[in-house]
């Protein structure tokens, strides 16, 4: 269908819409409209990718006089596919509706890992030893050997790229990363070389979030987008927690230690070029004094991480003179990793900032801010003049050379923490020293200001006031959709008592009580016996969750549930959670009916789906407060107070609650499904707590439903089953209008439908 | 036929009898009152719901049911469609644990023979052709409770003993039973399977996907009623072979639901070729005759039919004979079953377009005389046939096309033409 907003002609590939997905497009088109950024909340299973994809590749074609770029950020390859699947499908529909003018050029990039089809390469396991392994081949000095020596192998998909030139571009279409390893393939061209060489001119670029907010990737491959750009950040509700990951780094003694082997082999290295070709090394040292922009020349396969300070904070002069040398930059490395492994050595736990921390360098090992500063950019040269290619081996300097970077580039916003062993196993001896960025809006702030329009939206964004604040912009747009729709598939439960009317709860004094855990149990035990095929239980932590089961395994408890349905856990060992989930679903679909225990902020409360029959209950036991009393958050919520003057408490509140609706979110991903949502602890019944979940929990999260035994949630959960196990009728029966036609949108015209939502 | 009837006009009276009487054994021996009585049995609670403002009000089910009904209505008559009449029919009872659970009153499995009892004298009546089986599932195994047979008593005696519940059920055991004896049937037949499941899990031995593809093989058309829960492998197994999955919210309901699959289903496309099947119609022998049945194995006085082709003397129609394997049958069976091939075409929905205009409207129902109009002159919700464009009450509607199988105002049309033939 096709209908009009406000100027704006747009293409939809559906003969229906939902009155959501217009509201909206709506809102998102007055953003776009304004220049600015926003913020959109709405729940997951309302097509929010299709509608963000029409309007905005709607809104470009309807002005071909500016063309605007559109960047979309998903989390992950697998949304990747899915995204650019939908966007084919769309470009489909407005081919057909428009002609060859509407033909676009959109593609998806990712690591080699995913975009390399050189069979000897790929292979490898994981994804730095692919690029490493790349990088073997395609280097710009082995390509030189290999032109005098025909043994030395290259890649021939990379070669013929290269051979082709400006001839190698990808005629307009939509790409998934399949496609582009097809096309690739058909034509003999490196699809990786190719897609990066692509993203400048495509008007569609999907990829991660790391590729715009961690400095070290997106220096390379995001430099040269235009400023008439919308930037899309999907499933952002994590997006403060990215940022803050791009910008921390933790040394432990094994990197150190893979430092200094790392150290001896660049110094082996460094000898044998003395021996043999003395020029390379001075060559460097004449370019490095003339302070040459050490990327900007690199033919495309060099090129390599960037340095991982905001390219704003970068300095725009030359490498001091002091590791201008290669040697004695060496030894400054070896000084540092030395510093660092003494400060390891402490029996107990440190912390300070940055500021102390450099001083202390510069008095104990004598080397300044400036020369820290510098240290990525000078080992990035370093290696590429040692012409070293297995970079996957030297991981561990790069680690050392990042921290230096940024302890060296801030002085706000960041703390140095030192920790002996971990807290909760003190008997173990594990020093970890970690730069902790506090600050979430130093890495997406250089994102706000390059970019025209910014876009997050995610199915959970409440409180949706806290975001700017914690990004530290401000959205001209900001609103928070609900669902609509035709029955009331979800049903979410306080359930605050056991049948016994003991309060369940776990807080810290009460979770360990064996009445509490007794009482979890028998919730457990009596929902296996009322919910059909599969039920998914969150825990607040791995370890609570394994002292939970436990005590149901003595009480005899676990075997009453498992005459129900099967077990499953997931555990840390990605391997075995991937083979129990692949278990859990088989058990769903041939009717044995499964639970699984997982835990929030674990990867399967992030990022799999129970959605249909494998998950027509989540449990979510308890409320999943971080740890209070790591270091890392202790120090965040100190910076928070002092510079966004947001209370820890609300912090916290805010985090536990988006995870626990983050968990829950996962039962239901579309309007024909239906879950049921048990909320286990007693706190969930406070206002301050509940009024942080996302509106379209609370507006089904009836009064009556705020203070339940597991009893009553029992009666509850079967009416509801029961109810709605009858048939659907899609087109909603009681006046709700939940589809909309095109000719219903031009009845109801513009004006009235704002207010409608 | 008349005799028959009357025979089960009288049986029905019977069970009436003894049910109350045994309701009042009951009560008197619990020594309730009357208000504890209208707690317990009548559940008046159940019976109102709150509005948005938190007023009680009674639940108006009427208008939902009749929309219910329509819509099954469009979908199941579309006259011409080939119907199988000849049924064999497998009912797979689960009786494990969950079956005692007591959510339906006294207890699910209860309820479920007495729905599974009205349901195969409603089959019989609607189906003299075709033919009944029971399996249970108990304790992980299927059982065959009675084999494939024409006689309700027999199978209601059968089940009626063995209501009793423990372990777990596997869905897979009982199809594969149902599938064992339902290859032996003749090919005319059409095979079903339906299955009234408590349980909300399957315990198999195998993998259950290749039992379901197999029954799909063998053109089972598997149904199920489910008691409490959607359950995706059962929705699966319907999907897949053609059935029906429902779900029952309370006992009226699921009598509903049981009770919808008396008509016979839709043919399957494969099946839909006519054959010619050899029937026999015998004659009911003489009164004060003494021969031997052959169905008991035992001397009979009088009563009893003949087979035409061998003679032998059987108690009931209709069946196949033991000897040699003619199907008996007598007309008015047959009579019976031609209703399905040609239903009456669904009445239209009056819109309330037309019903603005009142003096258009008859006043009263065709059917049943009575006032069309709400409280208030209002006019109410109505339907109209197609074809003699007469206006009927909804539940005159829902008469006509389940019970009377014609239309009171086609017919009259019609007779009243030909009397005005008769005169010219």
């Amino acid at each position: 269908m096709k209908f009009q907003i406000e100027d704006v002609t747009v293409y939809f590939p559906y003969d229906n819409i939902y009155p959501e997905q217009y509201a909206y497009m709506v809102e998102l088109k007055r953003a776009l409209d304004a220049k600015g950024h926003c913020l959109l909340e709405m729940p997951t299973g309302t097509g929010k990718t299709i509608a963000l994809l029409s309007l905005i590749t709607s809104y470009a074609l309807s002005k071909p006089s500016n063309p605007i770029k559109f960047i979309y950020c998903t989390r992950t390859v697998h949304e990747m596919e899915k995204t650019l699947s939908e966007l084919k499908l769309l470009h489909n529909y407005q081919l057909q509706h428009l002609g060859p003018a509407a033909k676009i050029l959109a593609l998806g990039l990712s690591s080699r890992k995913n975009l390399c089809i050189n069979p000897t390469v790929v292979s490898a396991e994981n994804r730095d030893s692919v690029d490493a392994a790349c990088r073997k081949l395609t280097a710009s000095w082995v390509r030189e050997l290999a032109a005098e020596n025909p043994r030395i192998p290259t890649c021939s998909f990379f070669e013929n790229y290269e051979k082709s030139a400006s001839e190698a571009i990808l005629p307009p279409g939509v790409y998934t990363l399949q496609d582009l390893r097809a096309y690739g393939k058909l034509k003999g061209w490196c699809p990786y070389f190719l897609a990066r060489h692509m993203v400048q001119l495509a008007n569609v670029v999907v990829y991660s979030y790391q590729y715009l907010l961690d400095p070290k990737v997106a220096g390379i491959i995001s430099k040269e987008m235009q400023r008439e750009s919308v930037v899309v950040f999907d499933e952002a509700h994590n997006i403060d927690n990215v940022c803050i990951e791009a910008l921390s780094v933790s040394v432990r003694m094994q990197t150190l230690e893979g430092a200094t082997r790392n150290i001896n082999r660049m110094s082996q290295e460094i000898d044998r070029f003395k021996a043999t070709d003395a020029g390379r090394l001075r060559a460097e040292y004449n370019r490095l004094v003339e302070g040459l922009a050490l990327r900007g020349d690199l033919p495309a396969s060099d090129a390599w991480l960037a340095n991982p300070a905001l390219p704003n904070d970068i300095l725009k002069e030359a490498v001091p003179g002091n590791i201008r040398r290669a040697e004695h930059f060496l030894s400054v490395l070896r000084r540092l990793v030395q510093y660092i492994r003494g400060r390891l050595q402490t029996e107990n736990v440190e912390k300070e900032g940055p500021v102390t921390f450099v001083a202390s360098v510069n008095t104990q090992a004598g080397i300044d801010q400036k020369m820290l500063r510098f240290c990525y950019d000078r080992l990035h040269s370093l290696m590429l003049t040692l012409e070293i290619s297995d970079t996957d081996e030297f991981l561990h300097i790069q680690t050392i050379c990042d921290f230096a970077t940024l302890v060296g580039t801030y002085t706000r916003g960041f703390s140095i923490i030192i920790e002996p062993f971990d807290e909760r196993m003190p008997h173990i001896p594990d020093p970890v020293l970690q730069l902790c960025c506090h600050d979430a809006s130093l890495a997406i702030k250089p994102v706000f200001e390059r970019f025209q329009s910014v876009v997050i939206t995610s199915g959970t964004l409440s409180p949706i006031d806290l975001y700017p604040r914690l990004l530290n912009f401000n959205p001209v747009v900001s609103r928070s959709f609900t669902m609509s729709l035709t029955r009331d598939c979800i049903c979410p439960m306080v359930l605050t008592r056991g049948s016994d009317q003991l309060p369940v709860s776990t807080k810290y004094d009460l979770r360990s009580d064996p009445g509490v855990e007794k009482n979890y149990g028998k919730l457990l035990l009596e929902m296996v016996s009322v919910v059909p095929d599969g039920i998914v239980c969150f825990f607040v932590s791995y370890s609570y969750m394994d002292g939970i089961v436990n005590s149901w395994h003595e009480t005899g408890l676990l075997k009453e549930i498992m005459q129900h349905k099967l077990v499953f856990i997931e555990t840390q060992d990605v391997v075995e959670t991937t083979l129990a989930l692949d278990n859990y679903r088989k058990a769903c679909d041939c009717g044995r009916g499964a639970v699984f225990f997982s835990v929030a902020r674990g990867k399967v409360a992030e990022g799999i789906d129970f959605d249909r029959h494998y998950g027509r209950l989540v449990i979510m036991f308890g409320v999943p407060f971080q740890y209070t009393l790591s270091r890392i958050l202790l120090a965040r919520l100190e910076y928070l107070r002092d510079t966004f003057q947001i209370k820890e408490g609300d912090f916290l509140t805010f985090d536990a609650l988006r995870q626990a609706a983050q968990c829950v979110g996962r039962v239901i991903r579309s309007k024909a499904d239906y879950g049921m949502m048990i909320f286990a602890d007693k706190r969930y019944s406070r206002h301050d707590k509940r009024s942080k979940l996302p509106g379209w929990i609370l507006s089904h999260l009836r009064d009556a439903h705020l203070n339940l035994s597991t009893d009553m949630a029992a009666h509850i959960a079967r009416e509801f089953l029961r109810k709605m196990a009858q048939p659907y009728d899609k087109t909603g029966v009681m006046g709700k209008k939940t589809l909309l036609s095109e000719a219903d949108l031009e009845k109801m015209g513009n004006s009235n439908l704002g207010e409608m939502f | 036929m008349m005799n028959r009837d009357i025979n089960g006009e009288g049986r029905k009276l019977n069970r009436g009898e003894e049910e109350e009487e045994e309701d009042e054994d009951e009560e008197s021996g619990r020594g309730r009152d009357a208000w504890e009585r209208a707690y317990a049995d009548e559940r008046s609670w159940e019976s109102l719901q709150e509005d948005e403002s938190g007023l009680l009000r009674p639940i108006d089910n009427k208008a939902l049911h009749h929309a219910q009904y329509r819509r099954r209505l469009r979908t199941a008559t579309t006259a011409g469609i080939q119907k199988g009449l000849i049924r064999y029919l497998y009912i797979v009872i689960d009786l494990s644990r969950a079956a005692g659970e007591m959510d339906y009153k006294p207890s699910r499995m209860v309820v479920v023979a007495r729905q599974v009892e009205a349901f195969i004298r409603e089959f019989f009546d609607q189906n003299p052709l075709s033919q009944i089986g029971l399996v249970t599932l108990k304790d992980g195994v299927a059982q065959c409770l009675t084999d494939l047979g024409g006689s309700p008593e027999s199978h209601i005696k059968a089940l009626m003993g063995k209501l009793e519940c423990s372990g777990d059920s596997s869905l897979q055991n009982g199809l594969d039973l149902v599938h064992d004896l339902l290859n032996q049937i003749p090919s005319y037949g059409h095979r079903e399977v339906l299955i009234l499941y408590s349980a909300l899990s399957t315990c198999d031995p195998g993998d259950i996907m290749e039992t379901i593809q197999k029954c799909k093989g063998a053109k089972i058309r598997c149904s199920i009623v489910g008691l409490s829960a959607e359950l995706y492998i059962c929705k699966y197994l319907c999907q897949e072979t053609g059935g029906l999955y429902s779900v029952a919210l309370d006992e009226p309901h699921l009598k509903e639901l049981v009770l919808e699959h008396a008509p016979p289903p839709p043919a399957i496309a494969e099946f839909a070729i006519a054959n010619l099947i050899k029937m026999g119609f015998p004659q009911r022998a003489a009164e004060g005759v003494i021969s031997i049945c052959s169905c008991h194995k035992e001397a009979k006085f009088g009563g009893g039919y003949t087979c035409p082709r061998c003679k032998a003397r059987v108690c009931e129609l209709p069946t196949e004979c033991r000897i040699c394997g003619l199907t008996l049958v007598s007309s008015p069976h047959l009579a019976r079953s031609y209703h399905h091939l040609f239903p009456i075409t669904p009445f239209d929905d009056v819109s309330p377009s037309i019903t603005n205009i009142p003096q258009k409207l008859p006043k009263s129902c065709f059917g049943c005389q009575q006032s069309l109009l709400n409280p208030g002159n209002l006019p109410g919700p109505c339907v109209a046939c197609p074809k003699c464009k007469q206006h009927f009450c909804l539940d005159c509607d829902i008469y006509i096309h389940e019970s009377l199988q014609n239309c009171p105002g086609c017919e009259s049309f019609k007779q009243s033409n030909s009397v005005t033939n008769m005169e010219e």
